[in-house]
């Protein structure tokens, strides 16, 4: 007997029967991203599970007397941390609400079935947020369980609020995305929203490092300023804005208001929003790809397979929107450390640059594997590549070229002024972040695994090993650098260890090409 | 003159046989339709030739160079056209032409106003600075020919190519490789559309599980089988043994 496909129980079309068929297709969604199969859902319930015992249960212990007082501090640490996950959220769903727009995979299906329109969206949306707040429930579970169990079960609340705030960021994701698509047009919201995204999420941690940027006599750093603003005695604060950490301790009143207002937000941007989802997402189709008016392309044609597969790769690199706002993501993570570390090298600290030249070794690291996971493994058209008379090393050549090429744009001002400042930091930077970038670069010439673009963000999934071997090279380098930069000889450990390695590692083209199943 | 290409005891197993002992001749110069039915080892051949698999046994001269011995060097005179186009969504088709007329050291001089003619002749003028990604599948195939034809190929080897086109793009595709071989190029293709065999080719290929039924022109065929007026459609049933399935 065949397995019922559709549950019984609920009525064919019905808001709740689209729900679980969406939840369906997102659970096998996350199944099939996963490697490994059941061993690896296994092992990262274990995972969770030892975490929540020997780290959830002592927080346990040690919470459960304690009754959390709202005064201001507490009041002002809720509510920040709730918004720095409200931004977390609301990155994603602008993304997602985007994506959603271009990439509308079955909604087609679902805007010519006879089901109302707002119904379809209503619940491809739903899907978003438990999505969303699936992610922050897992992360949260392991410690809040335990504690809830031991002494606080009116904490269980907080997956109530989590829940409210993933929906109240989807419906802020929709009309975001829609409000760009309305102000910019159907061509640039893509790529400006993926952007966007990138900021929101990034901004708390910028704001946090305001100091760094600004430099101490403009700023202080946000915590203490909280604290000192906390600690007046004149401060108050309204009293709605206890309200978050109310309800995150079990209040009922504050709880279901914010709970109410989450789903009041969600249906209020659906109800508003959904017909004009509709005729956006009809207009989104194929505009993204039109020319930009006016510009002259493709003028001279690039000379030998060289230099074409170079200008191949970093058009590619160029309109794909996803890596750059992960790439901008980093940058912006990058930013209070290079401010940092100019800073302190135009005070001559010289104490304080070897770790932020090692933390420059390491971004250089994460970005360069990024981008030749792009070019190398995520080659669109391998049969064209194999097909054409050019040797595999000019394809690989123009391929780390391409993938090096953005990195060294980003990192060229930064180590310029580091080695006007500070030459021996400087250089020593230098050298690190070309190392690294080489030894990331040939990694993933060796270890390639031909992939889709689409499945950037999950790339790390994909090869756990090359994964591992790059946070591996990454921290020698860094190490090296580090401790070059400090003038120390014992540099020369870790990039002996890094070079070993990396010999240890090597493959040869008729080991890549019988690795890859190609004829070398 | 040197035949185009030369298979010799080709072989190719994965799980099981897929092209066996193959012996197959592709004169200069003719259009040559390769049938089969579905799983027969015709694009497994073609995939050899266009050096994207390496033969179990067997040898693969093009225009009298070994394949086998020095791909690079038969490689520059072969395009491959497989049925799914193998483009770039990302890219335009002008942008697409530049990269492969670099795969093939088109000089650019040469490359840009030979991709112009493509496209203006495949009707892509116009979307010439689209990417790719939007457009239909019959654009997708057009712009991916257009590639296999920047570097001017002497052997084109198409999988496939009507598959899916309407009427109107399947006439200029057949039109185009019809001026090329007039202008002396090789074209070797497989369809199962067998209509277009009949009137287009010069000779046919029959092959099925791995092995070559047949060879000729279609009176050759016709002489074989003894069905003298028969339809390639007939011939080719009777050939593959397939007649047994038709409904009575």
């Amino acid at each position: 007997m065949t397995r019922q496909a559709f549950s019984p129980r609920l009525r064919p079309g019905s808001t709740l029967w689209l729900l679980t068929h969406e939840l369906r297709l997102t659970w096998r969604g996350v199944l099939a991203r996963r490697r490994g199969g059941a061993r690896g859902q296994w092992i990262v319930l274990l995972a969770l599970s030892a975490v929540a015992a020997f780290a959830g249960v002592p927080l346990g212990l040690m919470l459960r007397r304690l009754e959390i007082p709202v005064t201001p501090l507490s009041v002002i640490i809720a509510d920040v941390v709730l918004a720095v996950v409200f931004t977390l959220m609301l990155s994603q769903t602008v993304a997602a609400a985007t994506e959603a727009l271009y990439q509308r995979g079955d909604l087609d299906l679902l805007f010519s079935s006879p089901l109302p329109p707002r119904r379809a969206l209503t619940v491809r949306f739903a899907a978003l947020a438990t999505n969303v707040f699936a992610t922050f429930a897992v992360l949260i579970s392991p410690f809040l369980a335990p504690i809830a169990v031991i002494g606080h079960p009116a904490w269980l609340s907080a997956y109530l609020v989590l829940a409210a705030l993933a929906l109240f960021a989807s419906g802020c994701g929709l009309a975001l995305a829609m409000g760009l698509f309305a102000l910019i047009g159907p061509r640039r919201t893509r790529a400006v929203a993926q952007v966007v995204g990138a900021l929101i999420g990034a901004g708390f941690f910028l704001a946090s490092q305001a100091r760094n940027i600004l430099g101490g006599a403009k700023s202080s750093s946000l915590w203490m300023e909280v604290v000192r603003f906390a600690g007046h005695p004149g401060f108050t604060l309204p009293p709605a804005a206890a309200w978050p950490l109310r309800a995150l301790t079990g209040d009922p009143l504050p709880l279901a208001t914010l709970a109410l207002g989450g789903l009041v937000a969600f249906l209020g941007a659906i109800t508003w929003l959904s017909r004009r989802f509709s005729a956006d997402a009809a207009a989104a189709s194929g505009a993204d790809t039109a020319p930009a008016p006016g510009r002259a392309r493709t003028a001279r044609f690039a000379a030998g397979a060289f230099a074409a597969t170079l200008r191949k790769e970093l058009r590619l690199l160029w309109r794909d929107a996803a890596l750059i706002s992960q790439v901008l993501l980093r940058v912006l993570y990058l930013a209070p450390l290079g401010f940092l570390l100019i800073r302190n090298a135009g005070a001559h600290l010289s104490l304080a640059l070897p770790g932020g030249a090692a933390g420059l070794v390491l971004f250089a690291g994460q970005v360069a594997g990024s981008l030749a996971w792009i070019t190398v493994s995520a080659e669109d058209a391998p049969e064209l590549l194999a097909c054409a008379p050019t040797p595999a090393a000019t394809f690989r050549q123009a391929k780390l070229a391409a993938a090096f090429l953005p990195l060294a744009v980003l990192l060229t001002p930064i180590l310029a002024m580091l080695t006007v400042l500070a030459p021996g930091v400087g250089l020593a930077a230098a050298a690190g972040c070309a190392a690294v970038s080489l030894a990331t670069g040939l990694v993933n010439i060796w270890y390639q695994k031909p992939s889709k673009r689409a499945d950037f963000r999950r790339r790390r999934g994909s090869s756990w090993f090359a994964t591992l071997v790059e946070v591996i090279l990454g921290l020698l380098i860094a190490a090296a650098t580090g401790l070059a930069a400090a003038g120390q000889i014992w540099a020369a450990i870790p990039a002996i260890l890094a070079g070993l390695m990396m010999l240890a590692l090597r493959r040869s083209d008729a080991q890549i090409a019988r690795a890859l199943r190609t004829f070398d | 003159m040197t035949d185009a290409l030369v298979l010799r005891g080709l072989s190719k197993t994965f799980r099981a046989p897929a092209v066996r002992d193959l012996d197959l001749t592709v004169r200069s110069g003719e259009l040559y339709a390769l049938l089969g039915p579905n799983g027969a080892g015709k694009t497994t051949t073609l995939r050899m030739v266009a050096g994207l698999l390496r033969p179990d046994a067997g040898t693969i001269s093009v225009f009298g160079i070994d394949a086998l011995a020095d791909p690079l060097a038969a490689k520059r005179l072969i395009a491959w056209a497989p049925d799914e186009p193998m483009l770039y969504d990302r890219l335009s088709p002008m942008e697409y032409l530049e990269f492969v007329a670099g795969l093939w050291e088109v000089a650019p001089d040469v490359a840009r106003p030979r991709a112009e003619e493509l496209l203006k002749t495949l009707g892509l003028w116009d979307e010439r600075d689209r990417r790719c990604e939007g457009f239909s599948r019959g654009m997708k195939q057009k712009a991916a020919l257009a590639g296999a034809l920047i570097h001017d190929p002497r052997l084109l080897i198409l999988d496939e190519p009507l598959t899916g086109l309407d009427a109107a793009v399947a006439r200029q595709v057949k039109d185009l490789l019809q001026a090329r071989v007039r202008a002396g190029s090789t074209v070797i293709l497989t369809t199962h559309i067998l209509e277009v065999a009949e009137r287009m080719a010069d000779r046919i290929g029959i092959i099925q599980a791995g092995e070559l039924k047949a060879q000729g022109t279609l009176s050759e065929l016709r002489d074989r089988t003894g069905e003298a007026g028969a339809s390639l459609e007939d011939l080719f049933l009777e050939l593959t043994g397939e007649r047994d399935g038709e409904v009575p």
